[in-house]
């Protein structure tokens, strides 16, 4: 296909994606490195006060109102402010408090008091916990994903059509409703609080603690993401061949050895192409944090920039969240992107 | 393959299939169960598997709430994203298929990077820009973003299936006289479809399941199915208002469920060809 050829047909999305994901991501850089405010001024306002016997008294004082331009909007002041968003939003300040004097709340070691104090600062909490999540899913939603594959793979074939149906759902279905399908089950006085006391095991107020929250929401991460890694592992197992496989029985291998050796090695590119895709998606982690209105205990830096922009309505101070979330999309992609340069290399 | 299995490795796979499938529909189950309950028997002190039937967690919902208008906004955007998401993503699916370029390669790690990233980060340049732009809370403002979002995830899957299609197929096509763009309309559009059908499933379920964007960049009436569910949600909702949003959820769901059932194959196949190739 010819240059101009190409370029004609992928003109259209192209320009989609410069306008409105491209563009914004610069507009990110420049509002991180602003501050705004609405320009006001001190005016004379004449106001009649009621006093004593419906008489009035007029009261004269100065008050701020902000400045209209000619169309009657009001003006909006833009200042320069370098990098001090990014150090505001990351606090800087007790950052380095935190990790050159760490405070004294517990009995345990210098790096557990250091740590301590530096999760108590919002970004690093909801960074701590981002992290936490994404390489704890991580695993567990591949291992629960291998697992499935091998099962569905040795039952009959009538059953496979219901068990995938069954396995899309937590994985289609609307994330903001899954969160909620899941947090009506663990709601105090709801089925599974009630249904725990019942049988024995105490009162539990799964969202009022926060190893109870935390465990809730990375399950809930595992369950949401282990049919992807299914759906994918068990179109690999239809495609490994046959001869190793028989080979390896007719030398003595159990069950174990032959996944071991023969189907996880088989399966390996599959297992690094789904590990990234959802560490990629575990980053962004967000419909169970605003759900289970967990960000006490246990917050992302999505629900964060989401909260800044839409409760404090600090554009600024999202904005230098947000440019610290590419610095951390790119870090994750580096392995990624390296792969494909290197074959594009050999490629060519 | 003729694989006699222990008694027990059998046992365990049948027991832990069945434990999963349970855990995968249960929590849907019970949401659809109480959201025909009135709020004492949905959260009772003792669960109930059985408990009077009621509607009128879906007629607030429907009638007082005004669902309807959002189940139209819901058409509406859905339908022209997808519409619009195809018709750009397989003209530069196919050409990302055929092109052998370099330009074609930079363009599909570019469209990685924006795969990643955070819609929250969009959304923090969109929210000041629209707004002084005048274009708040339009139907054509949440479509082209959410026609922008999907374009990476659409243009790497159309081009995994547009491999697929031999290029000699085209070419030939040429060959006899055609130009590029006639061999694509004449000869590839009649093979596409089952390669479409499942981008279109994906780009539906992008826009339909979306949250944060419907929510933050419409308001009051103009909004969608799911940005109304955050009307129902937070820690102070009286247990009234959490069964109208029950009521939602399911609503929401119902539509979901359909399309699974029906496109199972295509949302299979995609989800393979968007990983096993890509």
């Amino acid at each position: 296909m010819k240059l101009r050829t190409f370029l004609a047909f992928v003109a259209p999305s192209v320009a989609v994606m410069v306008i409105l994901i491209a563009v914004p991501l610069v507009g990110i850089v420049y509002l991180s490195l602003y501050q705004s405010h609405t320009k006001t001024e001190l005016v004379e306002l004449t106001v009649e006060v009621p006093t004593f016997g419906g008489k009035t008294r007029k009261d004269t004082r100065l008050s701020p109102q902000p400045v209209l331009d000619e169309n009657g909007e009001p003006v909006r002041v833009w200042k320069f402010v370098g990098t001090q968003n990014l150090a505001k939003a990351t606090d800087l300040k007790q950052l380095t408090q935190a990790i050159t004097d760490p405070g004294d709340a517990s009995g345990r070691g210098f790096l557990g008091r250091m740590y301590q104090e530096v999760v108590n600062i919002e970004f690093w909490a909801a960074l701590e916990f981002t992290l936490l999540y994404t390489f704890l899913t991580t695993p567990a939603m591949l291992m629960v994903g291998l697992g499935l594959a091998l099962a569905v793979n040795s039952v009959t074939r009538q059953m496979r059509g219901t068990l995938v149906f069954a396995t899309l759902l937590p994985m289609i279905v609307t994330p903001i409703v899954s969160s909620l399908a899941v947090y009506w089950l663990f709601l105090d006085n709801s089925l599974v609080s009630t249904l725990m006391e019942y049988l024995g095991f105490g009162r539990f107020y799964f969202l009022a603690d926060k190893v109870t929250t935390r465990t809730l929401i990375i399950l809930y991460g595992v369950w949401f993401a282990a049919p992807f890694a299914f759906i994918i592992l068990y179109a690999g197992l239809q495609t490994l061949p046959l001869e190793p496989l028989e080979s390896a029985m007719i030398d003595g291998a159990n069950e174990w050895q032959r996944l071991r050796y023969i189907i996880i090695p088989h399966l390996s590119p599959l297992i690094t192409v789904i590990a990234l895709i959802h560490i990629m998606d575990a980053y962004r982690v967000f419909e169970p944090i605003l759900v289970f209105s967990s960000d006490v205990y246990a917050s992302s830096v999505q629900f964060l920039t989401y909260f800044v922009l839409s409760y404090e309505d600090n554009i600024h101070r999202a904005a230098a969240y947000s440019l610290l979330t590419i610095v951390g999309v790119i870090l994750l992609l580096i392995p990624v992107l390296r792969q494909s340069f290197r074959e594009r290399q050999v490629e060519t | 393959m003729s694989r006699r299995r222990p008694i027990w490795l059998r046992s365990l796979t049948v027991s832990s299939l069945l434990v999963w499938t349970v855990l995968a529909v249960f929590p849907f189950l019970w949401m659809f169960l109480i959201s025909f309950r009135a709020p004492v028997d949905a959260f009772s002190s003792s669960p109930k598997l059985l408990a009077p039937i009621t509607f009128a967690n879906f007629y607030q919902i429907w009638v007082v709430d005004e669902f309807w208008r959002f189940a139209i906004n819901t058409t509406i955007v859905t339908l022209a994203t997808v519409a619009v998401s195809l018709t750009i993503g397989c003209l530069a699916g196919y050409a990302l298929a055929r092109y052998r370029g370099s330009l074609g390669f930079w363009l599909l790690v570019a469209a990685l990077v924006f795969r990643a990233l955070p819609h929250v980060v969009l959304l923090t340049a969109y929210k000041p820009a629209f707004f002084q732009m005048g274009i708040w809370s339009r139907y054509e403002t949440l479509v082209l973003v959410l026609v922008a979002i999907n374009q990476p995830f659409t243009i790497w899957m159309l081009r995994a299936f547009f491999i697929n299609i031999p290029h000699e197929l085209d070419e030939a096509a040429m060959i006899d006289g055609c130009s590029r763009w006639k061999a694509f309309r004449l000869v590839i559009i009649p093979v596409m479809w089952p390669g479409v059908i499942t981008a279109g499933l994906f780009s539906f379920l992008l826009a339909y399941n979306d949250f944060l964007i419907a929510s933050q960049l419409m308001n009051g009436e103009m909004t969608t199915m799911t940005a109304a569910l955050g009307n129902y949600m937070g820690q102070n909702t009286s247990l009234s208002k959490v069964m109208f949003g029950v009521a939602g959820a399911v609503t929401v769901t119902i539509p979901i469920v359909v399309l699974i059932y029906a496109f199972q194959k295509q949302i299979v196949a995609g989800l393979t060809a968007g990983a096993v190739k890509g």
